[in-house]
């Protein structure tokens, strides 16, 4: 998994963004909800003043207002809202919702069908399979049962046996927004629950052993049979506590799992796979480079791979009004190997509190090699890491050297007790004594041993791991992103359905969720429209172009004022797109949680924090603007 | 409307119905599974064109599934898929890309290019990016196993046989990591048993390497020759020239030859890999080939063809001599001045102008015996224009014959399989193999005396075949001169050093078997001028490793393009191969440089 810049912010840097205020999350909301307001009255003024001319039209949308604040948002009571909430709810189950869970169920039943049993790492395929399944499903559901509940009541008339009552517009549409995540909460715990369990069983399997041999000195190596596409390799030793009748060994990765394998008389026992669902916790240093020469470099240098877009989106309202342009993507950076050039990760928080093994730190690296010649194939390109005392880079260890394991997380340790220079002293160095600053800083340098080869790294390849979450509380944390979303979608639905009839309410949300969804490509199309580089153009541009056949990268080929007619429409277009979607909630942002949680990393706390104030944030933006329109609906009835 | 019209145009409408529902049933009528009932017109042209799902391949219901979940919009789908598997390539995550290779098959289970292109992609390009040769094996692998589901969806896909056999031998046995994911391949028991479940003999000692297990490049062969009986039971070869096709299998036993040799078998059982090749390659020489003519014609049957041209021709002298001796005169008669000059001055004293003229007159020359039969006496004229019928058709064979002789440089395979099929031959390349391993060892003097050895024996071998100046041997000899040169530490040689006029040959513009022959003519006349040669690539005698292979046999080995001109199927540039992989397709990740 590489992480993105604007994954390591913490919630408050997310909130605020110290250095550049102007991408900070709060600015965009509060700019969001002072547009949404001046929008919002403008419109109201303009459809109270065709109703009751300029003055009356005035006054009327004063009183909405005031009315908002003196009456509804005061006199809001707890118990009505749970009351109707109930009703939405019993109304949902009538309407036979929970189809949807027997539907995720048929799902999985058949999910093998799709799901490559040849995968290098299964758990990762069926993590995200149920992740995402679940998702687009919980989604989908919440797009039927909020668009279609109140224009039914509407239309039907049935909302005069609940407005004729003494109950506030506030009531019904948070009412509903409550109903409706009600149900779909219900529905998420039987298909959270199915999903572990389908994940675990999926994974689990066993093996025979196929072949033993004595290796003399009391152990044994061994080989399981191939089962589920793969096989592995063991080694059996004497446990200590027993007489040396029982033998045990663990077996190699393979798979991203590993089992345990005991030898009890005659008889082998092959536990479980191990090792499969993890939950990570990381701990990220700051990530810098030198080049050759030892100087200090920002990225490392780029070997010229193709390269991904996108990230356009964390910069939020800077890159809207423009003062941010650039694709934010971060790429691997390299090292060339057999001179000064190094990666050096600066990590914080470095204390044995934190890391209380004797053995030393535990370090995963997932670095990317490279290389310009072919060097010796059989061994992979070895690199070291050394560590330094960020104060007094005098102090530092002798190399550790390792093997790139490419697309694989590899786990080193760095021990407590090691070799080092001092000066001009060599002596034994104390981890936590000499290497780390007393305020818990130390820096690791890895370095490419290889000459004329290259060693990749992201500030996301190599990290500290103080602790290890367990899968499961990970996976609930991937259904709580998926909650909120779903949160979110309802909130939008009810919303649109305040004024809009039943299948437009749903149309409405479904191009929201569309424009969360794609928002990135409608970034990167602003980008290339913004720096004048042909890359296919906006979505008539792009319509030509499909039709006649043409390269996205070759000139428009009309004649020029039908050019610059294309362009300049195109303009408004991507414009108009782009600030929709900028002020629409990003959702893949949200949907890639999943992705953590099938890479087997930790979900951050913050990042769900940042999920669950932004769906805060719009429902409240979706609640007030729902809350006006069913006033102004009921002023009309 | 009253009732009763309401009533009427209800029948109508029904009537209406009905009438269409009958062609429609005509149309689309199943067959009934007894002789003669070939069901409606779509069954019937379903089968006629074997286009029936149960014809082309296995069904499988999670593509069935796929295609009828997506709608309709199969296209669309697949499209998309196709941009996200781009996308996942682009950010390297592969387990990603192949779960959407997956899903694309199963939506276009039938598309042939998609295998192809994608199965490329995984083997060369996928597997490029990986620095663990392990990894790399795997991902090779997975592109191959894609490949056969492919064949396993798509029976009667002649080209995608083909390409499988291309894979296991081309990637496995032609990859810098070669003798890597040689023995990696031959260990790779759950492979050896997809290979059985695709009824792919991979237990027969056709199969099976020296060692007794599955060798990559037999196993290749036997895809090949799945895919010659495909197409010998009327298959057709689509997208690929015949002549391509068919050479393919009997050039994979060569290849296994001369890999074992590499890899150091350099006993027997290389004699008798050669030996099957050359018994491969004869009987290629003996296969019908359909060409661009009319006509298919038989590699190996080029001597027949031109004694029947000069039978022929004899026969027609006796009948018509006296008129094609006079339309000849009356063709030299038609010359001009500057014409006949040309032709007067001796061919090496002419002009390069001259000579080119000289040459054309020489066609010009000759009477057409189209035209001189026209002309013969009227006693046999019928049977002359018959005759002079009978020459054009069998001229036109052997002109045909020779040509797709050159493309896949017939004559040399089969002199290299006669050549290295001999004991002195393998006796020559031991030789060599153990002076460069006694070389690496340091064991100067044993080296020295191998290799002198190994020289005498090879300027015999050259002086009989010395069609092996093309071969990769060539420049393996020239490295283990060099070598040698830095063993005896001198620049130069004695005059009758035995690969003198070889060396002189290698270092000139014309490596020609006639140059090599008058050099060795000069030489034995005691005439051939010695040079001081410079080393080229001192190599540092450590430097080789024991059993490995000259660092420039490796690199001319990796090219992926056959060496005999015949437009190197497949490269990459005949694949829409996306951006910036171009590289990688062409040669591997990690170029090969010249060391040393």
């Amino acid at each position: 998994m590489t992480l993105q810049p604007d994954d390591f912010w913490s919630f408050s840097e997310w909130l605020l963004r110290p250095e550049s205020f102007l991408e900070s999350a709060l600015l965009q909301g509060v700019v969001l909800l002072a547009f949404a307001t001046l929008v919002g009255l403008l419109v109201a003024y303009l459809v109270s003043a065709v109703r009751y001319g300029p003055s009356e039209g005035f006054y009327a949308v004063a009183r909405g207002v005031r009315d908002l604040f003196r009456d509804d948002l005061p006199g809001t009571s707890p118990r009505r809202i749970f009351a109707l909430a109930r009703l939405a709810y019993k109304e949902a189950i009538r309407r036979k919702v929970l189809v949807v869970v027997a539907l995720f169920l048929v799902g999985l039943l058949f999910a093998g069908w799709y799901l490559d049993p040849r995968s290098s790492d299964p758990a990762r395929l069926y993590i995200s399979f149920v992740l995402t399944s679940t998702n687009y499903l919980i989604l989908l559901l919440a797009l039927f049962i909020s668009a279609f509940s109140l224009p039914a009541d509407i239309k039907n008339r049935t909302i005069y046996t609940i407005v004729t009552k003494p109950v506030r517009a506030t009531e019904i549409v948070l009412g509903r927004m409550l109903g409706f995540v009600g149900v779909g909460t219900l529905m998420l715990v039987p298909m959270g629950l199915a999903s572990y369990f389908f994940v675990v069983r999926g994974l689990r399997h066993t093996h025979e052993v196929v072949d033993i041999k004595d290796l003399g000195d009391g152990r044994f190596s061994g080989k399981l049979s191939y089962d589920q596409f793969h096989e592995h390799t063991f080694t059996l030793e004497a446990t200590g506590d027993t007489d040396g009748s029982v033998l045990e060994g663990v077996t190699d990765y393979v798979r991203g799992h590993r089992h345990i394998v005991r030898k009890v008389g005659d008889r082998y026992v092959i536990g479980e796979p191990t090792g499969a669902l993890r939950a990570r916790v990381p701990s990220y240093g700051e990530l810098s480079f030198t080049d050759r020469s030892g100087n200090l470099d920002v990225k490392g240098i780029d070997i010229g791979a193709e390269k991904g877009r996108g990230d356009y989106g964390s910069a939020g309202i800077a890159r809207l009004v423009g003062v941010s342009r650039e694709a934010r993507r971060m790429e691997f950076g390299y090292v060339e190997g057999g001179t000064l050039g190094s990666a050096i990760y600066a990590f914080k928080d470095v204390t044995p509190q934190r890391y209380p093994d004797a053995d030393g730190i535990p370090m995963e690296m997932a670095l990317r090699a490279f290389r310009t010649i072919k060097g010796d194939i059989v061994s992979g390109l070895s690199g070291s890491i050394t560590m330094r005392n960020p104060d007094n880079p005098k102090i530092e260890s002798t190399p550790i050297n390792f093997v790139v394991q490419e697309y694989d997380v590899s786990e080193e340790r760095l021990p407590r007790q090691i070799e080092g220079t001092d000066g001009d002293q060599i002596r034994t160095l104390d981890l936590f004594q000499d290497l780390v600053t007393p305020d818990g800083r130390l820096d690791v340098i890895l370095r490419c041993i290889d000459r004329q080869q290259y060693l990749g790294a992201t500030s996301s390849s190599v990290y500290l791991r103080p602790a290890e979450s367990s899968f499961a509380w990970n996976l609930f944390k991937s259904y709580f992103s998926i909650w909120l979303q779903m949160v979110m979608v309802i909130a939008f639905g009810v919303m649109f359905s305040t004024f809009l009839s039943g299948p437009v309410a749903m149309v409405a949300t479904f191009v929201c969720v569309l424009l969360g969804f794609t928002a990135e490509r409608i970034y990167d199309i602003r980008y290339y429209l913004d720096k004048g580089e042909a890359m296919g153009g906006g979505p008539i541009e792009s319509l030509v172009r499909l039709v006649r056949q043409d390269s996205m990268t070759t000139d428009l080929d009309v004649d020029a004022i039908a050019a610059k007619l294309i362009k300049g429409v195109d303009s408004v277009l991507v414009y108009t797109l782009d600030v929709i979607a900028t002020s629409l909630p990003n959702l893949p942002k949200m949907l890639s949680t999943a992705e953590y949680a099938a890479s087997g990393f930790d979900i951050f706390g913050s990042l769900l924090a940042r999920h669950a104030v932004a769906t805060a944030g719009y429902v409240f933006a979706a609640f007030l603007i729902g809350y006006f329109f069913l006033k102004t609906r009921e002023i009309a009835a | 409307m009253n009732r009763s019209s309401g009533f009427r145009n209800k029948l109508i409408y029904l009537m209406v119905m009905i009438a269409m529902l009958i062609p429609l049933y005509l149309l689309g009528q199943p067959a009934g599974g007894s002789s003669g009932d070939g069901g409606g017109q779509l069954t019937q042209m379903r089968t006629k064109y074997n286009i029936a799902e149960s014809e082309l391949g296995d069904i499988n219901p999670a593509s069935e599934t796929m295609k009828l979940a997506s709608l309709g919009l199969r296209g669309v789908a697949a499209t998309l898929l196709w941009s996200k598997a781009n996308e996942y390539k682009v950010n390297h995550e592969w387990d990603r890309l192949k779960a959407t290779l997956n899903n694309i098959a199963l939506l276009q289970p039938h598309y042939e290019k998609v295998w192809e292109f994608q199965a490329h992609n995984l083997s060369y390009n996928v597997s490029a990016e990986f620095d663990d040769y392990r990894q790399r094996y795997s991902m090779v692998r997975e592109g191959i196993e894609y490949l056969t589901r492919g064949v396993e969806q798509n029976r009667k896909a002649s080209r995608l046989v083909w390409y499988t056999g291309w894979f296991y031998g081309q990637k496995i046995g032609m990859s810098d990591e070669k003798r890597q994911f040689r023995k990696l391949f031959s260990d790779d028991k759950p492979q050896h048993e997809e290979l059985r479940e695709s009824n792919i003999a991979v237990d027969s000692p056709d199969a099976r390497g020296p060692d007794g297990k599955p060798d990559n490049w037999l196993v290749g062969r036997q895809w090949l020759l799945y895919g010659y009986n495909l197409v010998d039971s009327g298959v057709k070869i689509r997208n690929q020239t015949p002549i391509n096709y068919y050479q393919t299998g009997p050039k994979w036993r060569i290849k296994h030859a001369e890999a074992i040799e590499s890899e150091g078998v350099l006993d027997d059982r290389a004699k008798s890999a050669w030996q099957q090749a050359a018994d491969d390659w004869q009987s290629f020489g003996q296969r019908s080939v359909p060409t661009t003519s009319p006509f298919t014609i038989k590699l190996g049957s080029i001597l027949e063809l031109d004694q029947q041209r000069q039978a022929l021709t004899k026969q027609l002298m006796d009948l018509a001599g006296e008129t094609y001796r006079a339309e000849e005169k009356l063709l030299r008669d038609g010359l001009n001045d500057q014409e006949r000059e040309a032709l007067a001055i001796p061919p090496e004293e002419r002009t390069q102008e001259q000579g080119m003229l000289a040459m054309q007159l020489e066609v010009r020359l000759k009477p057409m015996w189209s035209r001189v039969a026209r002309k013969a006496p009227e006693k046999v004229r019928l049977r002359a224009i018959q005759l002079a019928g009978e020459l054009a058709d069998v001229e036109a064979r052997y002109q045909k014959t020779d040509s797709y002789r050159g493309q896949v440089n017939y004559e040399y395979w089969q002199t290299l399989c006669t050549a290295e099929q001999e004991d002195r031959t393998v006796e020559a390349r031991r030789l060599l193999f153990d002076a460069e391993k006694a070389n690496a060892d340091a064991d100067i003097d044993q080296a020295i005396q191998k290799y002198e050895q190994a020289f005498a024996m090879w300027a015999e071998i050259i002086d009989d075949f010395p069609v092996l100046l093309q071969d990769e041997l060539s420049d393996d000899l020239m490295r283990s001169i060099n070598r040698y040169k830095v063993a005896i530490d001198r620049e130069d040689f004695d005059d009758d050093f035995p690969l003198h006029p070889f060396i002189e040959v290698m270092l000139s513009e014309k490596k020609t078997s006639e140059e090599y022959r008058r050099l060795r003519q000069l030489q034995k006349e005691g005439k051939l001028e010695r040079r001081v040669t410079p080393t080229e690539n001192p190599v540092d005698p450590t430097s080789s490793e024991p059993g490995d292979k000259p660092d420039g046999q490796e690199k001319a080995a990796d090219d992926p393009r056959p060496t005999d001109g015949t437009g190197g199927e497949p490269s990459a540039g005949d694949k829409p191969a996306p951006e910036g992989d171009v590289e990688a397709t062409t040669s591997e990740r990690t170029p090969t440089l010249p060391q040393g």
